[in-house]
């Protein structure tokens, strides 16, 4: 059972110089598509800004959001409305990437995302019994969202632990965890009438427009100490790649890596979820469309994570403004991942590593 | 990508601003357009503005209300799609911006076009909010609040209380509530009580229930938490208060439907959301205990309107069909 | 797969010996079900007199009193009902934890109840379907439309359906059909609440028009069900060693989601999504009467109606005079049943 959608990183009897040559080459591109792909993000920032009932130009926008301008109707229109869901796009987007780009990086396989082995679901179980048992809203369903995908990402590490954690093992424990997630999720809800019941649905759609100030800022804290870290922990990330003791030989003391990278994850996509709901594929997609950009210098987060807010902000763009009824974000992504998921199927097969 | 073109954004929102203004300034009542203006609203703060509000944005029940003393608004929010909304049947809504049709989304970007003075929702005690800004909506819909001041009457123990209440609002934004065709729903709303006070005055035996049937189980509706109900109540009608309302959710006695007969009214009040005039018979044959309650196999049931009445008009026709089931109903079909 | 090697060694060694065992075995559950059945007869949300339930009973015929009543036209078909979907979800399950060799398989994990669901959601726009005794048969396409599509996704490919690759499928059904269904459901208030009421899994309100409905389905699936003991042990040895013993494995296979579609998506349309049944008992069964599937198909038959029939009654009578759905009750004592499986069975096989 092996995992072959990573290419070999290691150059097997390569001269001294080839091998520097290639690695300022991949330097070269990894630095290139990085700037490409903060410039677009930027761009869809913008642009997400630009619409809604009408228009503002760019300029304008920009001028907005510096507190350069001061024209109390657009400043309304941009920073009290436009702006928070453009940045709770921007900001779950980033956290859905990297996070995703690390839990694949780790388990050494692309179906390994966090929304698809049922740490999304627990913390989506969690949220919801806060709205509809403990008339929770705010920051505490917050908490409780996190405290769900960790608690979730603890039981399936758990559960499929046998000498190690092993990609197809871990997903199909996880799919189990999350259609029992998903199905508590329902009695749940049936429980709950009326109040509750619209509200904890209203989270369950998924949608960028939901967050309040404080969830924001919650996240944004924490993509600011986090997304660092991660990028810190890229190198002993890579050396996992070659199995514990290549790590080891290597200077990385995998466990500690490990826990740490994986705790990054799981605290990036609970936010996530808390923040804007349960968006699924987003983490599912993200890495591996980095990863086909960068080309031979694979399984950057940084990249990712850009991919990921690129994908979210372009998904949101799409469900408010270019749907006939404006439609939780959540929907979008939906539709469009799961040809996605088929595709990945049907090329996974041909490689022979259908498990 | 149209929207990549530079657009100079100033003349763009005075246009569309001036536009939205334009095409919602008629219709409006001529009120004194001074002011200082000042209302108490259901949380018990005084609204104040210094000019008397001419634009207002109203949540659905509320806007009717409103528009019942002339007074219209320039946008409405709706919880559903305004077509199947009750508040708003009958309704002529041209000219009005349709906000939102959803729960927890109101797009706040075409209300700030609309240039709102004041905005109008019930006040809820028990969530300590007004329509439409509760807990859980989208961090966007609250901002509404931003635009313009926000008042609304208490949603309490009596529709009467709620009509009475936007009656005076209406009239400090300036409506002329004698106004005959205005007065006439008022007029209209005390015959029918008057009516029904007499109706329940002749039939003193009679005690009814709210009902709700549904798929799995059935519901009676607990009076305390029906305003609608209470008025009924405070008119002579004996509503039958259910003993055991779920403690979770007590707008409701749940019972399975083995205990569908567990109580015995003459006369069934029918949940109005879902009540249609075959609907008893319908369920007669769908659920095999319907019929054990003596009131629905003698056929005894009207609609009771659940939960969403704001005016007097509204008020007044509903009360005229219970007033019409009451004197035909009798008095001996339960227990 | 390496997991099979103590499947092959622990079967032909033990399963002769327990045979004598098993057999009786069988028989003492079937009448724990009899006497589960006689109680959800008995019991529920309205206490009536055991003299009084047998004299309806006695009657056959409602007298039109609400006890003869509630006795033979709510307990009784939904009693009937229970046994019934109870059986086909446990034998469901079993049979696709053995075609996946997957423990954690269920028809839910198939996509089945998204399929389900956004039929019933197309039925109530669309077409202005109304009550559970029309929508069933949607639910009913839907769920084996959704279980075929998952399967003809999961076979491309030379190697067929491989658990990993049905696991997949499904995950990738459920998400598009789960988008689908909340696009239309945010907009629609009236599919909304059908949708509620349909997704909470329970056997109030369904009486005899929907047993009649759906009883041939299921009794027809559960026939064919007990025909695939052999085929599922083969299986359990691994594809290679199931071919060497001369099976159709893409045949088998095939054969099996049809009895599945049959089972689950028959059981999941009178009755709403019901999980645990079918992920626990088999477990449970084989608990019983180790690894043999020509006993555990039986087994899980009967184990299951008794776990869905008790919990059933439990929700009946703890609520009285509401009544808690099945699922809601389930869904409460499942939760560490789930645990426990993955502690206790042999779950690191996978």
């Amino acid at each position: 059972m092996t995992a072959t959608t990573h290419p070999a990183t290691a150059p097997t009897g390569t001269a001294a110089s080839a091998l520097r040559g290639n690695r300022r080459r991949r330097r070269a591109r990894s630095v290139l598509v990085t700037c490409a792909l903060t410039v677009a993000v930027a761009a869809l920032f913008v642009l997400t800004m630009m619409v809604g009932s009408f228009r503002i130009g760019a300029g304008e926008v920009v001028a907005s959001v510096l507190h350069l301008s001061d024209n109390p109707s657009v400043d309304f229109v941009v920073r009290g409305l436009r702006l928070p869901t453009a940045a709770t796009a921007l900001t779950v987007g980033l956290a859905l990437g990297a996070s995703g780009t690390i839990f694949q990086q780790l388990l050494r396989n692309p179906l390994a995302s966090p929304d698809f082995v049922g740490i999304t679901s627990g913390a989506g179980f969690a949220a919801v019994t806060g709205i509809v048992l403990l008339q929770a809203g705010g920051l505490v369903v917050s908490g409780l969202a996190l405290g769900g995908a960790v608690v979730a990402g603890l039981l399936m590490y758990v559960l499929a632990w046998r000498d190690g954690v092993t990609g197809y093992r871990f997903i199909l424990i996880g799919i189990g965890a999350s259609v029992f997630f998903d199905g508590l999720v329902g009695y749940v809800l049936s429980r709950a009438r009326l109040f509750e019941a619209r509200q904890a649905m209203h989270w369950l759609t998924g949608s960028v427009g939901q967050a309040s100030g404080d969830e924001l800022r919650l996240l944004c804290a924490a993509l600011l100490v986090l997304l660092p870290v991660a990028v810190l922990l890229q190198r002993p990330l890579r050396a996992l790649e070659l199995g514990d003791d290549a790590a080891r030989t290597l200077g990385t003391r995998p466990d500690l890596s490990r826990a740490g990278l994986l705790a990054t994850a799981v605290v990036l996509v609970a936010l996530a979820v808390a923040v804007a709901g349960p968006i699924v594929f987003v983490a599912l997609v993200a890495g591996p469309i980095a990863n086909r950009l960068l080309g031979p210098a694979t399984g950057g987060i940084v990249p990712a994570a850009l991919v990921g807010a690129a994908l979210l902000l372009t998904a949101d763009l799409v469900a408010v403004h270019l749907m006939p009824t404006p439609l939780p974000t959540g929907v979008v992504t939906g539709a469009v991942g799961a040809p996605y998921l088929l595709w990945l199927l049907a090329t996974t097969n041909r490689q022979g590593a259908g498990g | 990508m149209r929207a990549w073109r530079p657009i100079l954004a100033v003349t763009a929102l005075s246009v569309v601003l001036a536009g939205c203004g334009g095409r919602s300034d008629t219709g409006e009542t001529p009120a004194a357009a001074d002011g200082p203006w000042s209302f108490t609203d259901g949380s018990g703060q005084v609204v104040k503005a210094d000019k008397i509000p001419t634009r207002i944005i109203a949540h659905a029940g509320e806007a009717a209300a409103l528009m019942s003393f002339g007074i219209k608004p320039v946008g409405i929010y709706s919880d559903e799609p305004v077509k199947t909304d009750p508040n708003l049947r009958n309704l002529d809504l041209t000219g009005i911006e349709i906000l939102g049709e959803e729960w927890g989304k109101i797009n706040v970007e075409k209300a700030a076009a609309l240039r709102p003075d004041l905005i109008v929702g019930d006040w809820w005690p028990a969530e300590k909010a007004h329509s439409g800004m509760e807990e859980g909506v989208d961090a966007q819909s609250k901002k509404l609040a931003e635009l313009a001041p926000v008042a609304g009457v208490t949603q309490g123990k009596s529709i009467v209380a709620l009509a009475e209440g936007y009656e005076d609002l209406a009239e400090s934004l300036g409506a002329d509530v004698d106004k005959p065709e205005i007065a006439a729903n008022k007029t209209r709303f005390e015959e029918a009580v008057t009516a029904f006070k007499a109706a329940t005055a002749g039939k003193p035996g009679l005690t009814v229930a709210a009902m709700s049937p549904a798929d799995d189980k059935m519901y009676v509706a607990n009076p305390e938490y029906a305003p609608e109900l209470l008025d009924l109540q405070s008119w002579g009608l004996k509503v039958i208060n259910p003993g055991s309302p779920d403690p979770g959710f007590p707008y409701w006695e749940n019972l399975s439907w083995e205990n569908a007969d567990k109580y015995q009214p003459d006369l069934i009040l029918w949940d109005g959301r879902s009540f249609t005039p075959t609907a008893n018979a319908e369920w007669g044959g769908k659920q095999p205990t319907w019929f054990k309650i003596k009131a629905a196999k003698a056929g005894a049931a009207v609609s009771w309107p659940a939960f969403w009445l704001h005016t007097y008009g509204d008020f007044a026709i509903e009360l005229n069909k219970l007033t019409e089931a009451v004197k035909a109903a009798d008095p001996n079909v339960g227990n | 797969m390496s997991a099979t090697s103590r499947y092959a060694t622990r079967t032909p060694a033990r399963g002769g010996r327990r045979a004598i065992a098993l057999g009786p075995g069988l028989a003492a559950l079937g009448v724990l079900l009899a006497v589960v059945a006689f109680l959800s007869i008995t019991m529920g949300s309205r206490s009536i007199g055991l003299s009084e339930v047998l004299r309806a009973l006695g009657n056959l015929d409602t007298d039109g009193s609400i006890t003869s009543t509630v006795t033979l036209e709510l307990r009784v078909p939904r009693t009937l009902l229970g046994i019934l979907v109870g059986a086909a979800l446990g034998v469901a399950g079993a049979i696709l934890q053995g075609v996946t060799r997957n423990p954690l398989a269920d028809a839910g994990f198939m996509g089945i109840n998204s399929g389900a669901a956004a039929f019933v959601v197309v039925a109530v726009t669309v077409l202005g379907v109304r009550g559970v005794g029309v929508y069933i048969w949607f639910a009913f396409a839907g769920a084996i439309a959704a279980l075929a599509l998952v399967y003809a996704i999961a076979s491309l490919g030379r190697e067929g359906a491989t658990p990993v690759k049905l696991a997949l499928a499904g995950a990738a059904v459920t998400a598009g059909l789960v988008s689908v269904t909340t696009g239309i459901v945010m907009t629609n208030v009236d599919a909304l609440n059908e949708l509620r009421f349909w997704q909470v899994g329970s056997l109030a309100g369904r009486y005899t028009p929907v047993l009649t409905g759906v009883a041939p389905f299921l009794l027809l699936g559960l026939a064919a069900s007990l025909g695939f003991g052999r085929a599922l042990n083969g299986l359990a040895l691994g594809e290679d060693t199931a071919r060497g013993l001369g099976q159709h494995v893409t045949r088998t296979r095939a054969a099996a989601f049809a009895v599945v579609a049959l089972l689950a998506g028959a059981a999941t349309a009178a009755c709403g999504p019901i999980i645990f049944v079918g992920l626990v008992v088999p477990h449970l069964a084989r608990l019983l009467c180790g690894p043999d599937y020509r006993w555990i198909l039986p087994y899980s038959m009967v184990l299951a109606p008794i776990v869905l029939l008790l919990a059933d009654v439990l929700g009946r009578v703890a609520a009285a005079p509401d009544e808690l759905q099945v699922g809601v009750v389930l869904g409460v004592i499942g939760a560490p049943a789930f645990v426990a499986i993955v502690r206790y069975s042999r779950l690191s096989e996978v």
